[in-house]
């Protein structure tokens, strides 16, 4: 349980992100955000909430509000679409996940944990998901009929005609040169800090990836430039 | 007592329409004249929206004029075609030069998606290199994993939407084009209404354009010191429906005429910056974003109106991975249900890859709960690639999807059966490395590694 103070702390993070007037500019009640929320009807969820608290300023309760509540909206936006005020509850969650993420918040690694796989795909390689990941054997709720010609799947991802899907581990092939600048990226936004704070094991084995992959930049670039030297 | 409006005290006016209403007789240009000017005050797309809604181009101009950005234009070579949005602003489609923004839940979830696009693209006679490009030199735009997760934040997001639009903007160079040749298409929903979203962000914040600017540096990604953005983000659906005439004039093979279809539109497309989604007077009064419907009766099928039209999939980016509970329900309940009892559909068609992938894959796990729903689900451009006969599994790539699109290629008139035969035969082929692109394969290797 956070201090008082450590609370205030966390809504001002929240109150100084730049979006935050930008999403949220009063609210009468009316529930309209909820009436249309498919999460509302799920979870012990409510965007009309999560404004109403943000608009009182209620410290104990946003808090409250980050453990769980947060995690349920289904980011659709459709609350920001049918807003009268122009609100948008699904941007100011956004704004309160990353402020959770910042404060290392044990509810959010907890909710965070069975998404690491596609953490590790999507910081490593650029794309979210690969044909690998959507086997029948990780999804069997979808059924015997998830894939309806049998085979091994590098062939069957070979039958795609189009070049740059004919990969297994990516859902496109991605060059070399783009990965490392994303890896830049990641580094220069505070991403890899992020990543730290919620799950050193994953950080630990895409800081090992992201190295390899620099060394294997770093050697092609060496080999092109002998091969220019040759010329 | 006698009516004061009418002495005579005679019946008139119709039923339903209180007790002095007449029909006016009036011609309809006499009529619209007449009623003109309430059609100005409700109709949303003429209404003035005064400090409420900005229109975020008319800035770009102005940061352009300063010297601060670099706008990348939709010019004449790329055969801009006009639609109207929301609020009746114009908003220029693209038809050709198009530098093809892919999407990993598409590409490696649904592959038909994009084969469908490239194939309709071909058939129309684009030539690849010349009239769109599809390279390695992209990432996704990493939304998927922000609205899901938390990691990541305007910055990041931000700085991916420049690096990937800035390659869209220089990806001609190495066939001796000019920059700006090619014009990005991007095929996600949510990566669609994301970098609209962060374009927003970028336009409004001296300080974010800043702070991007130091990244894109050092990646070697400004041109002449200034950051490009788009002129106009477009969806790939939008180029589908401004072409929707000509796919139906030009390549359509089969009478879709008694398919039953309803659509799904994707929150990403209509909800986020809601304000740049197309809404056409010919589709459903321009009362609903016109796309995916646009192509669906430009073929000549039969779209049907159901009651939980607006509301989302049930993807939820996190759910459909770590809480997937929520989404079989939502997509059960309120989606698939929906359509096959009340709407009695043959096929449901939307316009985003997240869609697609949950009402697909979330059908089969309502017997646990005696919840026998079915529904072929598809791409408005898989649809529309199947009526001009794509072959389904090699083109449109059905044998991904988990629901019944069987019954859709049938109901078409065309055999399954031998459509997986030949593809079963092909797949002999392809081991043996005999491979049929849509393009030459050497166009996507964009430069280096």
């Amino acid at each position: 349980m956070a201090t008082y103070a450590e609370m205030a702390e966390m809504y001002e993070d929240i109150k100084s992100d730049f979006r935050f007037d930008h999403e949220l500019n009063g609210c009468l009640n009316c529930g309209i955000c909820t009436a249309t929320c498919p999460s509302a009807q799920f979870y012990d969820y409510s965007p009309r909430e999560i404004v109403q608290l943000l608009w009182t300023e209620n410290v104990e309760q946003i808090y409250d509000a980050m453990q769980e509540k947060i995690w349920a909206c289904a980011q659709c936006m459709t609350c920001a679409a049918r807003c009268p005020f122009k609100n948008s509850p699904g941007g100011l969650v956004s704004i309160m996940r990353e402020v959770a993420i910042k404060h290392g918040m044990q509810s959010a690694k907890d909710v965070l944990r069975p998404f690491g796989r596609v953490m590790l795909k999507l910081i490593t390689t650029g794309n979210q998901l690969s044909a690998d990941m959507i086997q029948p054997d990780h999804f069997p709720d979808w059924g015997p009929n998830i894939q309806k010609v049998e085979g091994d799947l590098k062939v069957l991802r070979k039958a795609i005609p189009v070049k740059t899907l004919q990969t297994t581990e990516t859902a496109w092939e991605v060059s070399l040169k783009t990965s490392v600048e994303m890896y830049t990226i990641w580094e220069m936004t505070g991403v890899m800090k992020q990543l730290e704070t919620m799950d050193e094991n994953l950080f630990d084995v895409i800081v090992d990836f992201i190295e390899e992959k620099r060394e294997d930049y770093e050697d092609w670039l060496e080999e092109h430039a002998d091969e220019k030297n040759d010329d | 007592m006698t009516n004061p409006t009418n002495p005579t005290d005679e019946p008139r006016g119709i039923a339903g329409h209180g007790a002095f209403f007449q029909p006016t007789n009036l011609s309809p240009e006499e009529a619209e004249r007449a009623t003109d000017w309430v059609r100005k005050r409700v109709d949303r797309r003429t209404v003035d929206l005064g400090e409420r809604m900005d229109d975020v181009r008319e800035h770009m101009w102005e940061l352009e004029k300063e010297g601060e950005i670099i706008v990348h234009r939709v010019t004449d070579a790329h055969e801009p075609r006009m639609v109207k949005t929301l609020f009746g602003w114009d908003k220029k489609i693209p038809t050709t030069r198009l530098w093809h923004h892919k999407s990993c839940g598409q590409c490696g979830n649904i592959p038909g998606y994009p084969t469908s696009l490239l194939w309709t693209m071909n058939g129309l006679g684009m030539a690849p290199g010349r009239d769109y490009l599809d390279e390695t030199d992209q990432t996704s735009c990493t939304a998927w994993n922000y609205h899901g997760s938390g990691i990541g934040n305007v910055e990041s997001l931000a700085a991916v939407f420049l690096r990937n639009f800035h390659q869209a903007y220089v990806s001609g160079k190495r066939l001796g084009h000019d920059a700006g040749y090619f014009f990005p298409l991007v095929h996600c929903g949510t990566s669609f209404g994301n970098y609209k979203e962060i374009r927003k962000y970028l336009i409004e914040s001296a300080e974010l354009r800043e702070r991007v600017k130091k990244i894109l540096a050092k990646l070697g990604r400004l041109v002449d010191g200034k950051i490009v953005i788009p002129e106009e983000v477009v969806h790939y659906s939008e180029w589908v429906h401004v072409m929707r005439k000509d796919i139906a004039a030009k390549l359509q093979k089969y009478d879709v005429s008694k398919m039953r279809v309803v659509v799904h539109m994707a929150c990403h497309y209509s909800k986020m910056v809601h304000e740049d989604a197309i809404y056409d007077p010919e589709v459903l009064g321009g009362n609903r974003a016109a796309t995916a419907t646009g192509i669906a009766m430009a073929l000549g099928a039969q779209v049907i109106d159901y009651s939980t039209w607006y509301d989302c999939c049930g993807f939820g980016f996190r759910h459909i991975i770590s809480e997937r509970e929520f989404t079989r329900s939502f997509t059960i309940d309120r989606k698939i249900k929906i359509a096959q009892v009340e709407a009695k559909a043959d096929v449901m068609l939307t316009n985003d890859t997240g869609c697609v992938t949950t009402m697909d894959k979330n059908q089969w796990i309502g017997k646990a709960h005696e919840q026998q729903y079915s529904m072929p689900i598809m791409a408005d451009i898989q649809f529309a690639a199947l009526a001009c006969g794509a072959d389904p599994l090699k083109i449109v790539q059905l044998q991904w999807h988990a629901s019944p699109c069987e019954d859709v290629v049938e109901k078409m008139g065309i055999s399954w059966a031998e459509s997986k035969k030949r593809f079963e035969e092909y797949l002999e082929q392809v081991k043996a490395g005999k491979i049929e692109y849509l393009y030459d394969p050497k166009l996507a290797m964009s430069m280096v590694a």
